[in-house]
C-alpha cells in the first residue's frame, strides 16, 4: 500500500522518496547478512546428510538405511512418542482449563500464572533436574510440610515416582509451560472469552459443556500450535531424560554418536525431518484457519538445548 | 458491543439496587474461584517451585551434617576452578547473544525488506525448524560437518589444503566451537523475535520524518533504533538466557569435557566426581541469580516495548 502512494499521487513526496529509492532495490548488506545467515544454518544440514551417506570415498545408501534397522532405535523411538504423547496430553488437560478458568473468573491470578509460566526459563532444565533428584530423593521436612505431605507420598511405595517415566512427564510439563501458557491465552483473548461464556450460560450451558463446545473449539489453534511444541521438544530432550536414567531417542542419539559417527549423522537428519514435520505442523494449521486476523504472531520457540 | 453495554448496565443498577448482599456472595463466589485453581498450583507447586525452594534451602547446608553454613557459597568463591566455570558460561553466552543478536537483526532486517512472499515465507518456516532443531542432533550435526573428519574440514583439507585442526589450531570441542555451534540456534531465534517488532515500525513515522527532512540515517538513528531498542535488548536477554542454561548440545558435543556450570552440575547429578552435593546446590544457585537478572530485565523490557506498539 505504501509503495502506490510513494510512486505516483504525490509529486513532491516522490522526489524526496526517489533519493532513497536505490537503497533500497540495491543488494543492500542486509541482504548479504541475510543469506550468509541462511548459507550458515543450511550448510550443516548439507553436510551432515552427505557425511551419512559416504563410507571413505563412495556414497552408499545402505549404511544411511542400516541405521534404523538397530532394534534400539525403534525401541528409543517408541518409548519417546509415548513420553510426548504423555506429556502433550498432561499439558493441554491441565492448562486449558485453568487459563480459561483463570481468565474467566480469577483475573487477579494472572499476574501468578504468568510468573509461573516464566520460572522455567529462570530455573534451566538441568538445574530443575537437580531440584526434582533432591525432592524425591531425599527426606526434608521443609519439603514435606511445604507440599501438605504429598512429596512423601509420591516418593515412597505405592505411588513411588522416583526415577520413573510418570516424574519425567511431570517435568516436561513444567518445561513446556513457558510456551504453551502464552498461545492459548493469547486465543482467549483474542475471542471475547466472557461474552461467549455469559451467551452460553444464558442459554442453560454448563461450565464443561460451555468449555468443550464453545471456548475449545475456538482456541483450537492456540492449543494445537502449543500440543506439537510440546510434543516436538519432548521428542528431543535430552537433560532431564538422562539425569533420570531414561533410555529415550536422544540418548540413543548421544550413545551412538560416541561409536559411530555416520550412523549417527544419519539418526540426525531423521531427528531433523521429525522437527520439520511439526513446526510445518503448526504453521500450516495455524495459518489455514480462516477469518482470523493476528495469526502472523510469532511462533514461541523453546526448545531445549 | 451494545449486548455488552446492555448487560454491564443492567448489572450496575442490579448491584445499586441491592446494596448488602454482594461482600456474602463474594466470598463464595472468590473461593470457589481460588478452588478451581488449585489443581494447577499444586502441579507446580510440586515439580516447578519445590526443586527451587529445596536448592536455595540445601545451597546453605553442610551436605554432611546439615548444619546452616555458607561454606558451599566459599568453596564455589575461592576455587579457581569453578569461577573459571562460571567465567566460561558467561562468555560463551555474552559471546553468542551478541554474534547471534547482530546478524540476527541484520537478517531480519533483510527478510523484512524482502518483497517476494512466498520466499519470506520459506525463511520464516525453516528459521522456525532451525530454531527448534537443537540439543544432541545439533550437536552431531556439527561434527559431521566440522568435526576432525567432518565433511567440511576433509574438503577444505583436500582442495584447499587448509588444515584446520592441525594447522589452524581449531577445535569444534573448545570455547569457539562451541560458540560456532550455540550461535546456530541463536540466530533463528533472533530472526523470529526481531521480525514482529520490525513490522510494527509504523509506516507513518518513516514518512513524518522524511516530510520534515531526515534522511535515511537520521531516521533510524533518531527514531526507529530508540523504539526497536528495548525489543532488542529484551531478545538479547533470551538469547542469552537460552544458551546460558544450554547442557544437551555441550554435552553431546565434548561429553563433559568442558568446564561450564550446566556441565558440573550435571556430574553432581550423575555423583561420578568428587563434587560434593551442597556445592553443587550452590552452583546451581548462582545460575538462578544470572538468569533471575536476566528475566528481570527481559520482562522490564518487554513492558517498555507494549507501551510503544501497543501489545
Amino acid at each position: 500500500m505504501a509503495q502506490v502512494v510513494r510512486g505516483t499521487n504525490l509529486p513532491g513526496r516522490g522526489q524526496i522518496y526517489r533519493a532513497h529509492k536505490p537503497a533500497r532495490r540495491r543488494f543492500g548488506l542486509d541482504k548479504i547478512l541475510l543469506t550468509l545467515v541462511l548459507l550458515y544454518l543450511t550448510v550443516p544440514l548439507g553436510a551432515t546428510l552427505a557425511f551419512g551417506l559416504s563410507i571413505g570415498s563412495g556414497f552408499k545408501f545402505n549404511t544411511f538405511m542400516s541405521a534404523f534397522t538397530d532394534p534400539d532405535f525403534s525401541q528409543t523411538l517408541l518409548i519417546s512418542l509415548g513420553l510426548a504423547f504423555a506429556t502433550t496430553l498432561l499439558t493441554v488437560l491441565l492448562v486449558t482449563p485453568t487459563a480459561y478458568w483463570v481468565q474467566l473468573r480469577l483475573p487477579r491470578a494472572r499476574p501468578l500464572m504468568e510468573f509461573l509460566a516464566l520460572v522455567p526459563f529462570a530455573v534451566p532444565a538441568i538445574v530443575m533436574a537437580f531440584g526434582l533428584v533432591e525432592v524425591y530423593g531425599t527426606g526434608n521436612t521443609l519439603v514435606n510440610v511445604l507440599s501438605f505431605g504429598l512429596v512423601p507420598l509420591l516418593s515412597n511405595e505405592p505411588f513411588n515416582v522416583v526415577n520413573t517415566p510418570q516424574l519425567l512427564v511431570c517435568a516436561y510439563v513444567i518445561v513446556s509451560l513457558p510456551f504453551v501458557y502464552r498461545p492459548i491465552d493469547n486465543n482467549l483473548r483474542a475471542i471475547n472469552t466472557k461474552v461467549l461464556s455469559e451467551a452460553a450460560y444464558s442459554l442453560g450451558s454448563g461450565w464443561w459443556r460451555t468449555f468443550l463446545t464453545i471456548i475449545f473449539p475456538n482456541i483450537l489453534p492456540g492449543v494445537i500450535s502449543a500440543a506439537l511444541l510440546t510434543f516436538s521438544t519432548v521428542m528431543g530432550e535430552f537433560t532431564l531424560a538422562s539425569l533420570f536414567g531414561i533410555y529415550t531417542f536422544p540418548i540413543y542419539l548421544n550413545a551412538t554418536g560416541q561409536s559411530d559417527a555416520h550412523k549417527a549423522a544419519s539418526l540426525t537428519i531423521l531427528s531433523f525431518f521429525l522437527t520439520m514435520i511439526f513446526v510445518l505442523g503448526i504453521i500450516l494449521l495455524v495459518r489455514i484457519r480462516p477469518g482470523r486476523p493476528g495469526t502472523e504472531d510469532r511462533l514461541d520457540i523453546v526448545a531445549t538445548k | 458491543m451494545q449486548l455488552g453495554a446492555a448487560t454491564t448496565a443492567i448489572s450496575q443498577s442490579q448491584s445499586a439496587v441491592k446494596t448488602r448482599r454482594p461482600s456474602s456472595i463474594n466470598w463464595g463466589y472468590s473461593i470457589t474461584s481460588w478452588l478451581g485453581f488449585v489443581p494447577f498450583l499444586l502441579f507446580c507447586l510440586l515439580f516447578e517451585i519445590l526443586p527451587a525452594v529445596i536448592i536455595i534451602q540445601n545451597s546453605f547446608l553442610d551436605s554432611n551434617t546439615g548444619a546452616l553454613t555458607l561454606n558451599n557459597y566459599q568453596t564455589m568463591l575461592s576455587q579457581p576452578s569453578y569461577v573459571h566455570a562460571f567465567q566460561t558460561s558467561i562468555s560463551l553466552s555474552v559471546v553468542t547473544a551478541l554474534l547471534g543478536a547482530f546478524f540476527g537483526f541484520f537478517a531480519a532486517y533483510g527478510l523484512y525488506n524482502l518483497r517476494t512472499g512466498w520466499l519470506r515465507n520459506l525463511v520464516i518456516s525453516f528459521s522456525s525448524i532451525a530454531a527448534n532443531f537443537a540439543g544432541v542432533p545439533l550437536a552431531f550435526a556439527f561434527v559431521a560437518t566440522l568435526g576432525v573428519t567432518g565433511f567440511i574440514t576433509v574438503l577444505l583439507l583436500r582442495w584447499f589444503h587448509i588444515d584446520l585442526y592441525n594447522g589452524l589450531n581449531f577445535s569444534l570441542y573448545s570455547f569457539w566451537g562451541l560458540v560456532l555451534v550455540y550461535t546456530y540456534f541463536q540466530l533463528p531465534l533472533m530472526i523470529l523475535i526481531t521480525l514482529p517488532a520490525l513490522s510494527a515500525l509504523r509506516p507513518e513515522w518513516k514518512e513524518a520524518a522524511t516530510n520534515l527532512g531526515a534522511s535515511n540515517s537520521v531516521y533510524w538513528r533518531r527514531v526507529a533504533l530508540p523504539i526497536l531498542l528495548p525489543s532488542l535488548i529484551a531478545a538479547t536477554m533470551l538469547l542469552f538466557a537460552n544458551s546460558f542454561g544450554a547442557y544437551a548440545t555441550a554435552y553431546a558435543l565434548a561429553q563433559g569435557s568442558i568446564n561450564i556450570v550446566p556441565i558440573l552440575i550435571g556430574f553432581v547429578v550423575n555423583g561420578n566426581v568428587s563434587l560434593d552435593p551442597g556445592l553443587g546446590n550452590a552452583l546451581a544457585m548462582g545460575m538462578i541469580v544470572i538468569l533471575l537478572i536476566t528475566v528481570s530485565l527481559y520482562t522490564a523490557m518487554l513492558r517498555r516495548v507494549s507501551r510503544w506498539q501497543g501489545r
